[in-house]
């Protein structure tokens, strides 16, 4: 129980930390740096949260299905983790994409340089 | 059969299709063409019911599996959605290089936002509200000038934080029910703990941002004024559907349970910051498209706060409104779009175009009307239903702030349409806006949606009753004593 526990306040950490970098750090890259430590933040969470202990949820062949479905890991969260494990990858790769673009017109990477609202 | 997934499956395999064509100019005008018109049909295709996906369904009690819930609401939420998203692609038809992929994204956005509004699971909507954020952004993207990049960057930036928060919300649902589908976990949060009421904030949050209400109204008006006209038609359609459909998740959800009294006033709240905010940025702007931008923002706030009353009469109200503002602020920005193709949205170098397109100019006054809620047009009709169903519930200050609101909304249209089409203008720039054609197709548009706002405005129950068996299934009467 202990390690649910712990990954439940490095997840917390994460995301506190995530928040504080896309809202008060001055680089563009940074932010996008933020926001993926965020990001798996949230993905800590959920894995954690379907941890019980037990074992992974996959069921060899030589064990009762009792036993399987008494010990193993909900497997539910892993699944929604993979799907936005690559939503985010898609994510941040248009920010990367859209931060050079601007980084190749303002040739800085200041965000109160690229971002000021006219 | 049920052909149901149709809905979202079609327009997606469209939309890689099209996408593949980018550059052959004839194929994609056909083939937009085709999908246009047959996206008209595909909401009338469906059963109504539960689908559930992959053979899998009720076992042992519990839903499993991806489901979704198709009924007559959503029917007609949906068949609105499709035909102001045929009449954008057809608009885009005439633009000279026809795009495929400007189609696909449109497409993709449609799918996404339809199955935003189909779903029963609450992880099928937090990835196709994420496909419908990734597709708006390449729809502001795809206009190709500085400032777009800047909006879409800001855009993408709140909408990763709102993302996120959104799944850690569902997460904390996960944990305290064990399940996800939405219908299964309203039996499970009777027995609620705090970590329920953690996950009703961040589903609230990503709602805000979907949706443009306080505090990101900012980054999504500013997309709105970034992209070009007919593809904000297309933008702000979206948000307004996202903002139903994930109300009526969280009505449908927490409804009755103990404090949802303090999550529905911050909602009427949100609403209504988002309504005075959204207008009183409309009145300094001195870019029509900007000033368009924020009206959309502020009748948002309409919608929302119809919907965060939660009452019947409230919810129908809502959902009419949400209808009835798609498609005359659509037709605004189609105006837009043909005055944008004349000369520009500024509105100190414009005038004088009443002579030049009297035809337009008459539409573009329909459409303003019915915004400011004139009678015979739409808007009055939903907006009439809206200070009911706020006098129903005991708060008259609310359906006064309404009424305000609309005030300020028609005097800044009115001063946009002075300064637009009869402020005296130079003999040169008579000849100037000669020499520019007319889209036709966006005028063919724009006369479809200023018929059906005249068609809602005199016979509003052709969709009104439509709406009320999902209403009173979801909304609970109560006042405030």
């Amino acid at each position: 129980m202990e390690l649910q526990v712990a990954s439940f306040i490095t997840a917390g950490l994460l995301i506190v930390i995530g928040l504080y970098g896309v809202f008060f750090v001055d680089n563009v890259i940074k932010k996008i740096i933020a926001l993926s430590a965020m990001g798996n933040g949230v993905n800590l969470v959920l894995i954690a949260m379907g941890y019980n202990g037990g074992v992974v949820p996959i069921k060899l062949p030589n064990m009762p299905f009792e036993v399987f479905a008494s010990k193993s890991a909900y497997p539910l969260p892993q699944a929604l983790v993979l799907t936005n494990i690559v939503i985010e990858a898609s994510m941040l790769a248009i920010m990367l994409a859209l931060s050079m673009v601007l980084y190749k017109k303002y040739k800085t990477l200041k965000a109160s340089v690229i971002l000021k609202e006219d | 059969m049920n052909f149901l997934p149709l809905i979202v499956v079609f327009p997606l395999m469209m939309a890689i299709i099209l996408n593949y064509l980018h550059g052959k100019e004839k194929i994609v005008r056909f083939l937009t063409f085709l999908v246009a018109l047959a996206l008209i049909v595909l909401p009338f295709i469906g059963e109504y019911g539960f689908y559930y996906f992959s053979g899998h369904g009720v076992e042992n009690g519990l839903i499993s599996g991806i489901a979704y819930l198709f009924n007559q609401t959503k029917q007609v939420v949906i068949f609105t959605l499709m035909l102001i998203g045929s009449l954008v692609l057809i608009t885009g038809m005439g633009e000279k290089h026809a795009n495929g992929m400007f189609t696909a994204l449109t497409l993709m956005g449609l799918a996404s936002v339809s199955a935003v509004v189909l779903s029963d699971d609450l992880f099928n909507l937090y990835v196709f509200y994420e496909i419908a954020a990734v597709a708006q952004t390449g729809l502001v993207i795809a206009s190709g000038t500085e400032k777009a990049y800047k909006a879409a960057f800001r855009y993408m930036l709140m909408g990763c934080v709102a993302g996120s928060l959104l799944l850690l919300g569902i997460a904390f649902l996960l944990s305290a029910t064990g399940t996800l589908n939405i219908t299964d976990m309203k039996n499970y949060l009777i027995n609620a703990n705090p970590m329920v009421y953690g996950g009703l904030l961040m589903l609230i949050i990503g709602l805000t941002y979907g949706s443009g209400l306080p505090p990101f109204h900012t980054v999504k008006a500013d997309l709105y004024a970034r992209a070009k006209p007919f593809i904000a038609a297309m933008l702000q359609t979206y948000s307004k559907f996202v903002l139903v459909a994930m109300m009526l998740v969280i009505l449908k959800l927490f409804y009755g349970m103990p404090y949802f009294n303090t999550a529905h006033g911050a909602l009427i709240a949100l609403s209504i910051f988002g309504m005075v905010f959204g207008v009183v940025m409309a009145l300094m702007q001195s870019d029509y498209r900007k000033l368009l931008a924020y009206h959309a923002i502020s009748q948002g706030g309409y919608v929302a706060a119809g919907l965060a009353l939660g009452t019947p009469l409230g919810i129908v109200a809502g959902i009419f409104h949400a209808i009835n503002h798609v498609i005359y602020k659509s037709a605004l920005f189609l105006g837009a779009y043909i005055v944008h193709k004349k000369k520009g949205s500024n509105l100190a170098k414009l005038g004088g175009l009443l002579p030049i397109i009297p035809s337009v100019a008459f539409m573009v006054l329909c459409a303003k009307l019915a915004i400011s809620g004139v009678p015979p047009f739409n808007g009055f009709q939903s907006k009439w239903m809206l200070a009911e169903a706020a006098m129903e519930v005991n708060m008259p200050e609310l359906a006064v702030i309404m009424i305000i609101v609309s005030i300020g909304t028609f005097v800044s249209m009115m001063k946009a349409f002075y300064l637009i089409y009869l402020k005296p203008c130079s003999e040169e720039q008579i000849n100037e806006y000669k020499s520019k054609e007319v889209p036709k197709l966006a005028i063919f548009s724009l006369a479809v949606l200023t018929f059906l706002c005249i068609l809602l405005g005199i016979y509003p129950d052709i969709v009104v009753e439509k709406l009320y068996p999902y209403a009173y299934e979801i909304g609970r009467t109560w006042a405030l004593k």
